[in-house]
């Protein structure tokens, strides 16, 4: 294969990767501490993508339409949070995530009742291109690889150097003993799930220019993002971060080869693993509740 | 023979129900409603009784649903056999990805099967686009032969076909609620360990309850192809995945007649709904969400403890047996 | 029983689903005292505790701490307002450090006085970087119960914590106990006898979700009639 073909594939896995992660490490956080598998993270992700859309056209910033979905995904997370899933993080997973499944539905239909079901472009905000190995690649796709590296390396300061951060991570492995110590862990749960929701809607912001806008966005991305939760082991930010990495290498490295292993061989992956590893890669057994 | 009809009582009424709505409401709207039941017993088996959630129905349905379609467009031009050929690569599938699933805890499980469907709906449309036609689909409906009997060319007989496919589909449901086996579902969603302990292997049951949910799900993907005459990818679009699960919750989870009522209920409102408002996503998905915070019973669900009460005034204490593997939930 | 009382239980019955474990229960706890619970495994101990505790939502009967009442409390209030459940098994959070385990008592307490703790088990000071998960079960029990005391705690509800530690820690945990009960009153489920015999002031035998026994004075908590409710 042609080099400069191969370099503009890796650097394509790259950003496609890093989108993935900033969705996938919100929803294994989730899974985590409060032990829900919340499908409505995908609605966040088309949330911060109209949003960019339609901020970017009244303004002319993409950059402030990537802010301003980030913010409206949020405090959306944060409402669903106070309204649906505070009644049901007591059930079992299925509950969380046929309840999750039909938030996404329902956030599906608002879509499409304020933007209509066409879909539309957003500007690429970065139009220049860099010299990479002699290979012309566009910064924009470098940006969004760097902005999922400061996300990461946020999120592992949050856990790592705060308190709150110390007590999900005390959380994940178990909440009751949390509650014990005298600590709010229904506090905890609502940081959580707006910092996904967030995170989320920055994933569909940054993403938006890279595809089109349409409502049924986040159905699109919905498989490759479980794929990379599954492969990565649900619960594990690192996981998620290692196979992030290798489904956008996959996706886009397949795809030069062949088109339609795209989408087939992460999915021939994702087998693979849980063949040898029925809970991921880095998910323990002990998550088991 | 008293006891032979009160186990068939509550089938013979829910059916009969069904044909006599042939009379007042629109044929084809009454095909939807009896092969959509079908295909999300299946799902609400699997959830119901065996405490697996499965987002990935729509793969079933189109690995039925194109393996009838192969057959009617390039070999042959019986519909039965079709469907017969729907069936067979149902179990095949069921039972080629079934060892692997299984064995996955349920939130692993319910994801995979999602993956599973998008899959299906990429072969379909793209890697095997050369038998497939893509997006185009396989359009074989002058291909399918008059058959003697039932001509499923036609669209009343292929009513009665689909609803005497459907009362036995439910038959075999029904008796396996009251074999051993039902109960060992049962026991496995509940509390795994302890069927292990009585000495069945929980990984048998799941697979077998996972290849009869299937294989069904698959039965119905053929009859959607002999009836439509037409497949295409769309079938397994991940954008359908919720369609079973919201018709098994709408209808109440692993009750016997929930799929009949929530499938019922789902294509009316569809038919209903988008003709008034339009925007159907959002009733349903919040009508979904509303059902769950209600207590995820469902229609059946709610509606059976009161037909239960009503119909036990009538009748005497005698068939408290029949009622209760009714109400179990 | 009286006002007086640290903790008072009456008519407490538990269920777990559709079963019953605790049946009309009755407990009284009174300032400074150590109180025992023995039983069997199963005979619902570690409910009691939990029930007590605000993790698990009693049937019936009434569970007071002065004048006042702990049902409906989420568990988090309880132990802010001083009555803390160390849970059996040793589970401490394997993957923070010990210092951060200790950190996570103090965010919810408000009480960064870790010298009390270092006080009652100077072990722990040269443990303050490591890992918890490395810790040995002598180790991590005595950062369960050193966690457990940050804003010092009116109530201390233990279970098991001898459970399965050496001789010589057993005996470190039994002196520690007895200083404690100088500011606290302690709740300890326990199959150690010798230990119970030790320091307990009242010792309730309990089978299966009733207490079938109440021994208060030195004289009648003896090994020998403990053990016939084991």
């Amino acid at each position: 294969m042609d080099a400069q073909l191969l370099i503009s594939g890796v650097i394509f896995g790259l950003s496609i990767g890093s989108i993935f992660f900033l969705m996938a490490i919100g929803l294994s956080l989730c899974f985590g501490l409060m032990r829900i598998i919340s499908l409505d993270q995908m609605l966040y992700y088309s949330i911060g993508g109209y949003l960019t859309f339609s901020l970017s056209l009244a303004t002319g910033s993409v950059w402030l339409g990537v802010l301003g979905g980030l913010v409206v995904s949020g405090i959306s997370a944060f409402a669903v949070e106070r309204l649906v899933f505070r009644r049901i993080y007591e059930r079992e997973l299925t509950f969380s995530m046929i309840t999750s499944f039909g938030i996404l539905i329902g956030g599906i239909g608002i879509i499409k009742f304020f933007w209509g079901v066409v879909p539309r472009p957003v500007p690429v905000p970065i139009q220049i291109q860099t010299g990479i190995f002699g290979t012309d690649v566009p910064v924009y796709r470098l940006v969004v690889v760097a902005v999922a590296i400061l996300v990461y390396l946020g999120i592992w300061l949050f856990l790592n150097r705060t308190i709150t951060g110390k007590a999900i991570r005390a959380g994940i492995e178990d909440v009751e003993h949390v509650e014990g110590l005298g600590i709010n862990v229904s506090r905890l749960f609502t940081i959580t799930f707006i910092i996904a929701g967030s995170l989320s809607g920055l994933a569909g912001g940054l993403h938006a220019p890279l595809i089109m806008v349409d409502p049924t966005m986040g159905l699109e991305v919905l498989a490759f993002v479980f794929m990379v939760v599954i492969i990565g082991g649900l619960g594990s930010i690192k996981g998620t971060l290692i196979s992030a990495l290798i489904v956008g290498q996959v996706v886009s490295i397949g795809s030069l080869i062949y088109a339609p292993l795209a989408q087939m061989a992460p999915f021939a992956i994702m087998l693979l693993i849980l063949l040898v590893k029925p809970t991921g890669l880095y998910g323990s057994a002990l998550l088991k509740k | 023979m008293l006891k032979a009809f009160q186990w068939w009582r509550g089938l013979l009424l829910a059916f009969s129900l069904l044909a006599v709505s042939r009379v007042f409401l629109p044929l084809p709207f009454v095909i939807e409603v009896v092969i959509f039941s079908v295909y999300t017993i299946g799902c609400s088996f699997l959830l119901g009784r065996v405490g697996f959630i499965s987002f990935g129905q729509p793969a079933y349905l189109a690995v039925g649903a194109y393996a009838t379609a192969f057959y009617l467009f390039y070999f042959g031009t019986n519909p039965y056999v079709g469907i017969l050929m729907g069936v067979l690569a149902g179990v095949a599938v069921s039972s080629i990805v079934g060892p692997l699933f299984v064995r996955l805890r349920s939130d692993y499980f319910a994801l995979v099967n999602l993956a599973l469907a998008v899959i299906v709906f990429y072969l379909m449309q793209k890697v095997l686009a050369g038998i497939t036609h893509g997006d185009n689909g396989l359009w074989f409906l002058t291909n399918i032969a008059s058959t003697p009997m039932l001509d499923l060319s036609r669209p009343s007989d292929f009513f009665i076909f689909s609803f005497l496919v459907a009362l036995a589909v439910w038959a075999f449901y029904k008796y396996l609620d009251d074999t051993v086996y039902g109960a060992c579902c049962l026991a496995t969603k509940i509390n795994e360990d302890k069927l292990k302990f009585l000495g069945y292997s929980n990984y048998r049951v799941r697979l077998l309850a996972f290849i009869i949910a299937n294989t069904t799900t698959a039965l119905a993907g053929a009859m959607y192809a002999v009836y439509l005459g037409f497949v295409s990818p769309e079938m397994s679009s991940p954008s359908r995945a919720a369609d079973p699960v919201i018709v098994t919750i709408l209808g109440g989870v692993g009750t016997l007649y929930g799929p009949i009522v929530g499938a019922f209920a789902y294509t009316g409102m569809k038919d209903v709904i988008s003709k008034f408002i339009g925007n159907w996503e959002l009733f349903i998905g919040f009508l979904l969400v509303f059902i769950m915070l209600a207590g995820e019973k469902g229609i059946w669900g709610t509606l059976q403890p009161w037909l239960a009460a009503r119909f036990a005034r009538k009748t005497a204490v005698a068939d408290a047996s029949t009622d209760e593997t009714e109400t179990r939930r | 029983m009286t006002s007086e009382e640290i903790l008072t239980v009456k008519g407490l019955t538990v269920s777990y689903g559709e079963s019953k474990v605790l049946f009309d229960m009755d407990l009284g706890v009174g300032p400074g005292q150590i109180v025992a619970c023995v039983g069997r495994n199963g005979a619902g101990k570690t409910t009691l505790l939990k029930s007590i505790a605000g993790f698990l939502k009693p049937l019936a009967g009434t569970v007071t701490s002065g004048h006042v009442s702990l049902l409906g409390h989420k568990p988090y209030d309880i132990a802010r307002m001083g009555i803390k459940y160390v849970p059996q098994d040793k589970k401490v959070f394997s993957d923070l450090t010990v210092g951060e385990n200790l950190e996570l008592g103090s965010y919810a307490t408000g009480d960064y006085n870790w010298d009390r703790i270092t006080g009652y088990f100077p072990k722990l000071k040269a443990l303050m970087d490591r890992k918890a998960g490395y810790l040995s079960g002598g180790e991590r029990q005595m950062l369960m119960i050193g966690r457990a005391l940050l804003g010092s705690p009116k109530l201390l509800l233990i279970d098991e914590p001898t459970e399965g530690l050496a001789p010589s820690i057993v005996s470190h945990l039994k002196n520690v106990f007895a200083e404690l009960s100088k500011s606290a009153a302690l709740v300890i489920v326990e199959q150690n006898l010798p230990l119970i015999c030790a320091i307990a002031d009242k010792v309730y035998a309990i089978k299966e979700g009733r207490v079938v026994a109440e021994l208060s004075g030195r004289d009648s908590i003896r090994a020998d009639v403990c053990e016939r409710y084991l």
